[in-house]
């Protein structure tokens, strides 16, 4: 366990101190709390215009932090040479793979925090209200495992792919993931389908990383629409994202064994 | 003695698209043994780098075997036991010497910060201890380096280049360093260009070119056959054919006569000589075969040939 520990917190060091990083977090910051004079540009209540902005800021800042963060990650290590010094410790592959995951997952829960910290002043300071607060930060806390979920995709695809690819894979897979999923459920529900396009819906609904399941500000934003037993789902959805990252993580593992870096 | 390293016809190929199966080490047969230092020399892309890979079991050889400290390669046993510093290495820049030993020491489960406060005396670092690696030199680079390959007390080490770019005092530092790890009862494998460097500190070597390893043995006997100049003058003409032995060679010189002959001829025999035929000795200049001349002669210039680039 200790060189797992040792290179994640190695890896926050060296994320938090990315300029790239860095600047794009900033930009977040500065966003957020302009967001509230951003308000005036729409018809509808100022409230749930701001809760949208916000999320909607988070959301997309974290996911591009996330991409950015780790499609360098093994690439970097293996340019600099840092891996060969590490991997002629004893260190195994799967160790430095897991260890460089949980690092970028914490780099990751340090910058949403700070983004968090933003919202909430800001919120504060517009509506004094702190139990919509807590009930905005429920949004973010599952932005934060579908935000992992999304660092384990390009953790997985850094171990054989180019950055860049990686880049475009990830943040193709995390767009058809978020936007698509609800069509190819509803098009494997409808009875009226096709059974060739049903099974191959429930095929690619399985095997895509449902990133839409962790887009909750719906019922955030507007008090007439609810989850259904909130607490189960939230726990359901959290365990689902934890068996993704697990089966990406191992898989990743597998074909970085055989890599010859 | 135990072998430190050995293999045994290791080989490692790379699929090129152009030119087929590429054997980059090719039934490589080595054997360092406990407590000296090892030289492994070779041209750009001899396959150097390659074969250390090999031994620390980062990439997986094609076929053959190894085995470092008695154990096949890839043992993680072994990687407690031994340590890597690569050509130009990189650290993490943020930290400071004493975070990258805390590091590299958290690999070990070591923690003991008298020993990295030691370590950074023995590389002389121990003054720049709030530097972060990107305001370290080269020369202080190699030697963080160097410490952290020490971290855990290692029976070998693997230095690649460990001179390389440096100036020539950092040079002599990393020599001093390196001669005191065999003090210690170390084993050192390195690989290096820098043969004059080599020569100096290392008690045996093995020369590869194009994955194929050409000489391997003592540096005494290595570079045994070295040769004498010896400069005569009044010499009697008539004894100039009985000067001419084997493998010497006479030639005019501003002071004289020039004879050039292998060490091991019978030097005292040439001097009597001249010596009665009333000759003169200006002077006796022994010329050691030195490392250089010895990987000139085995490294060729030819392009790769067909022995070590097969198409399959």
């Amino acid at each position: 366990m200790r060189p797992i520990i040792a290179i994640a917190s190695t890896t926050v060091g060296e994320a938090i101190r990315r300029r790239v990083l860095l600047v794009i977090l900033l930009l977040a910051i500065v966003l957020l709390v302009v967001a509230p004079g951003l308000g005036i540009l729409s018809a509808r209540s100022e409230t749930t215009v701001l809760k949208g902005m916000m999320l909607g800021i988070i959301q997309l800042f974290s996911a591009v932090i996330a991409i950015v963060l780790t499609v360098y990650m093994i690439p970097n290590e293996i340019e600099r040479r840092t891996i060969y010094t590490i991997l002629s410790k004893p260190v195994q592959r799967w160790q430095f793979l897991v260890g460089k995951y949980l690092g970028a997952v914490a780099a990751l829960a340090l910058m949403m925090a700070l983004m968090c910290v933003v919202l909430v002043v800001v919120f504060i300071i517009e509506h004094q209200d702190l139990a919509a607060v807590a009930d905005v930060l429920k949004a973010p806390m599952m932005y934060f495992v579908q935000m992992s979920l999304l660092a384990a995709v390009a953790i997985f695809f850094s171990t054989f792919v180019a950055p860049l690819v990686n880049f475009f894979l990830t943040g193709g897979l995390f767009l058809l993931g978020s936007l698509f999923n609800p069509f190819f459920q509803t098009l494997q529900d409808n009875a009226s389908t096709n059974p060739v396009a049903k099974n191959a819906a429930m095929i690619v609904n399985t095997i895509l990383p449902n990133f839409s399941n962790y887009n909750i500000q719906n019922p955030i934003i507007n008090p007439n629409s609810q989850i259904q037993n909130e607490k189960t789902y939230y726990i359901s959805i959290t365990f689902y994202g934890l068996c993704y990252i697990t089966i990406l993580l191992v898989a990743g593992i597998w074909v970085f064994d055989r890599r010859e870096v | 003695m135990a072998a430190a390293i050995e293999t045994k016809k290791l080989t490692k190929s790379y699929k090129s698209r152009q030119h087929g199966l590429i054997n980059v080490v090719e039934a490589l047969d080595l054997h360092v043994e406990e407590g000296e230092i090892y030289g492994f020399l070779g041209p750009n892309g001899a396959g150097k780098t390659t074969t250390i890979k090999m031994l620390l079991g980062i990439i997986y050889p094609s076929s053959g075997l190894g085995y470092v400290l008695g154990k096949e390669i890839g043992d993680m046993d072994v990687h407690r036991m031994i340590s890597y510093l690569p050509e130009r290495p990189y650290y993490y820049e943020h930290m400071t010497g004493p975070e990258i030993l805390r590091f590299y020491g958290s690999l070990f489960g070591i923690s003991d910060e008298a020993k990295f406060q030691a370590l950074l005396e023995k590389v002389n670092l121990h003054r720049d201890t709030t530097k972060s690696i990107s305001q370290y030199s080269k020369g202080m680079q190699q030697r963080i380096g160097l410490a952290q390959s020490l971290i855990n007390d290692p029976k070998l080490l693997f230095l690649d280049e460990p001179t390389g770019g440096l100036d020539p005092i950092a040079h002599r530092e990393i020599r001093d360093l390196i001669l005191s790890f065999r003090d210690e009862g170390r084993t050192v494998f390195i690989s290096s260009h820098e043969l004059s460097e080599v020569e100096l500190i290392c008690d045996r070597v093995a020369i590869i070119d194009r994955g194929i390893v050409k000489q391997q043995g003592k540096l005494t006997d290595l570079l045994r056959g070295g040769r004498i100049e010896i400069t005569v003058t009044d010499i009697d003409k008539s004894i100039m054919n009985k000067l001419e032995l084997a493998d010497s060679s006479v030639r005019e010189h501003p002071l004289g006569l020039l004879l050039d002959m292998p060490e091991d001829n019978e030097v005292n025999a040439v001097i009597d000589l001249v010596r009665s035929s009333k000759g003169k000795i200006v002077s006796i200049v022994p010329r050691k075969k030195r490392l250089e001349d010895l990987f000139v002669e085995t490294v060729s210039v030819k392009p790769r040939s067909s022995s070590t680039e097969g198409v399959k």
